[in-house]
């Protein structure tokens, strides 16, 4: 099978021997359905990006970069009206690459590089929620790299994603409207389901429905929205959402903080 | 829609006489209203060498899909179950956009959205697709042909998709075991000695577009490309909803979220109802049926 001659590799058809384990485990214990783990998030930690956030909440730990703006490729388009505010005309407005990547050991199960088919739709899930976000019409013909690099996922993965890239954004000095905050809910099986705030791997396991919500706060927009499962009635999906969007607002407090105190800390680094 | 932002027929348009009439008297320029969907043509059995096919005609997108079924070993995580495997791919024919790898990352991008609204117990029966378990199963292989874009491409994807499972016809196998333990797999003599799939939980994608203040269904090409941002919602025939994305690069007010919903689950009941009736006529005419195929 083509792929990775770099590493050396266990047989063709390896298997972690959790699969064979007899006993089940411990169900996930009850908990208040709006609780959000504690997060800690930082920007500015990377030498050579030119943004760059780290976050953490619960198990979930996102690493991201930004790099750019550079110049794109393949500039073929031509002219055409004008937008407002000094705008590039719609044609030549900016690009966001997003590439969303999970380190193999991210998982229960050891998933070799090139993820496939849920990386890229990650990825797209992540571009489709910052372009609102960002003032592409002011990077005329130049395209911006996010590049968000899963390295433990504690559940609710893509929501601490696109918070980390939205903070590493910012970090980077890039025009935005507003900061995009995600948020992860999943809902558990069972007779009568209700949906949980920010779930932990185990609850996102045993899921029957899960949900990632993207909000630009002080716009009150939601930026994204991708959500699958046996979510049941459109009246449930909607609970789902109202409570996503609020607990994105109440995690935007700890983010100004991040980028304040980066900030602060350039200042101070930066030579006189 | 990739590439056809602000512009139509690479051409700047300005969106703003469209946005005024959905808005004000709930009448699009092809004279439908917000909720009407263009006339569809679904037909079933279109390619012999499948397990089962369909072909939709919405507008003037035109889609094809063939499903193979073949024997494999199930997953790991689910050995007493078959599964799906999709495959899009976007024809050169379909616009000029598509030449060469053009048309890969909308292909991955349908896929993956079709992965999602089958990833759920409900929608098909995974276990009637096994055979024995850990060992053997039936893999059901969807492959979803883009013959011509003319708008709403996941909408008639995804009831291109309905129809072809409600066409495909498993043959059915046993499993002998000997007296020294080894299995032998046996086909059916008689050809028409099959398994039918359910599709009664199939879901249907309907995709919401956002032109101003107002909504629309079933967008035609231009009415995509004045749209900035649409609602995708995976329906089911009693209006359980079982994937929600949001698909453009606008924001979207939470409130206009809650209605594109409501409508979603509005229309997306009505199409269900008129596919099913589609589907059981044509299963009723039987070999009487006129196959129609590439020439009407």
């Amino acid at each position: 099978m083509p792929g990775d001659h770099r590493r050396i590799r266990g047989p063709e058809e390896s298997q972690p021997p959790q699969l064979y384990a007899a006993d089940e485990e411990e169900a996930p214990a009850a908990r208040d359905p709006t609780r959000l783990r504690p997060v800690y998030a930082r920007a500015g930690l990377l030498s050579q990006a030119k943004g760059s956030a780290y976050l953490e909440a619960g198990g979930t730990k996102v690493l991201c970069a930004v790099s750019g703006p550079r110049q794109a490729e393949g500039g073929e388009r031509g002219g055409g009206p004008a937008g407002a505010g000094g705008e590039a005309p719609a044609a030549l407005r900016g690009r966001l690459l997003c590439d969303f990547r999970r380190a193999p050991f991210a998982g229960r199960r050891r998933r070799a590089p090139p993820g496939g088919g849920e990386e890229r739709e990650l990825a797209l899930a992540l571009q489709e929620a910052l372009e609102p976000a960002v003032r592409l019409g002011r990077y005329p013909r130049a395209q911006l790299e996010v590049s968000a690099l899963l390295l433990e996922d504690g559940g609710s993965a893509l929501a601490a994603a696109l918070t980390a890239a939205a903070l590493a954004l910012a970090d980077a000095g890039v025009e935005m409207y507003d900061l995009v905050v995600g948020c992860g809910l999943s809902r558990a099986p069972g007779p009568a389901p209700t949906w949980l705030l920010d779930p932990t791997r185990l609850e996102e396991e045993r899921a029957a429905a899960g949900l990632t919500v993207a909000l630009m706060p002080v716009l009150n927009q939601v930026a994204g929205l991708l959500g699958s499962g046996e979510g049941g009635p459109t009246e449930s999906w909607a609970e789902a959402v109202r409570l996503g969007l609020e607990g994105c607002q109440r995690l935007y407090p700890v983010l100004q903080q991040c980028l304040v105190r980066a900030a602060r800390r350039r200042d101070a680094a930066a030579p006189l | 829609m990739l590439g056809l932002v602000m512009s139509y027929q690479g051409k700047p348009i300005s969106s703003q006489p469209l946005k005024i009439t959905v808005l004000k008297e709930d009448l699009r320029v092809d004279g439908r209203g917000c909720e009407d969907y263009r006339c569809v043509d679904v037909e079933t059995d279109v390619v012999s060498n499948t397990s089962g096919s369909a072909r939709v005609k919405l507008g003037h997108t035109d889609i094809l899909v063939g499903v193979k079924a073949e024997m494999g070993t199930p997953k790991l995580e689910k050995p007493n179950e078959g599964y799906l495997e999709f495959f899009v791919d976007c024809s050169a024919n379909a616009t000029p956009e598509f030449e060469g790898r053009g048309g890969d990352d909308l292909g991955t991008e349908i896929a993956n959205t079709l992965y999602r609204i089958f990833n759920n117990k409900s929608s098909v029966d995974l276990k009637s697709l096994c055979i024995s378990p850990r060992e053997h199963c039936w893999i059901l292989y969807v492959d979803v042909l883009l013959l011509e874009c003319g708008g709403n491409l996941f909408d008639a994807i995804s009831i291109a998709v309905k129809a072809a499972l409600f066409n495909t016809r498993i043959p059915r196998v046993r499993v002998l075991e000997d007296e020294e333990g080894s299995k032998d797999i046996e086909l059916s003599d008689d050809p028409y000695d099959c398994i039918r799939l359910s599709v009664e939980n199939v879901p249907c994608i309907v995709t919401l577009c956002k032109i101003g203040y107002r909504h629309v269904v079933d967008a035609t090409l231009q009415e995509e490309a004045c749209s900035l941002a649409s609602l995708l919602v995976s329906v089911t025939s009693k209006g359980v909803v079982t994937c929600m994305r949001k698909v453009g690069k606008g924001s979207l007010d939470p409130e206009s979220i809650f209605e594109m919903m409501e409508t979603g689950k509005r229309v997306g009941k009505v199409l269900h109802t008129s596919l099913q009736n589609i589907l059981h006529k044509e299963e009723s005419l039987g070999t009487k049926r006129q196959k129609v195929g590439f020439l009407g």
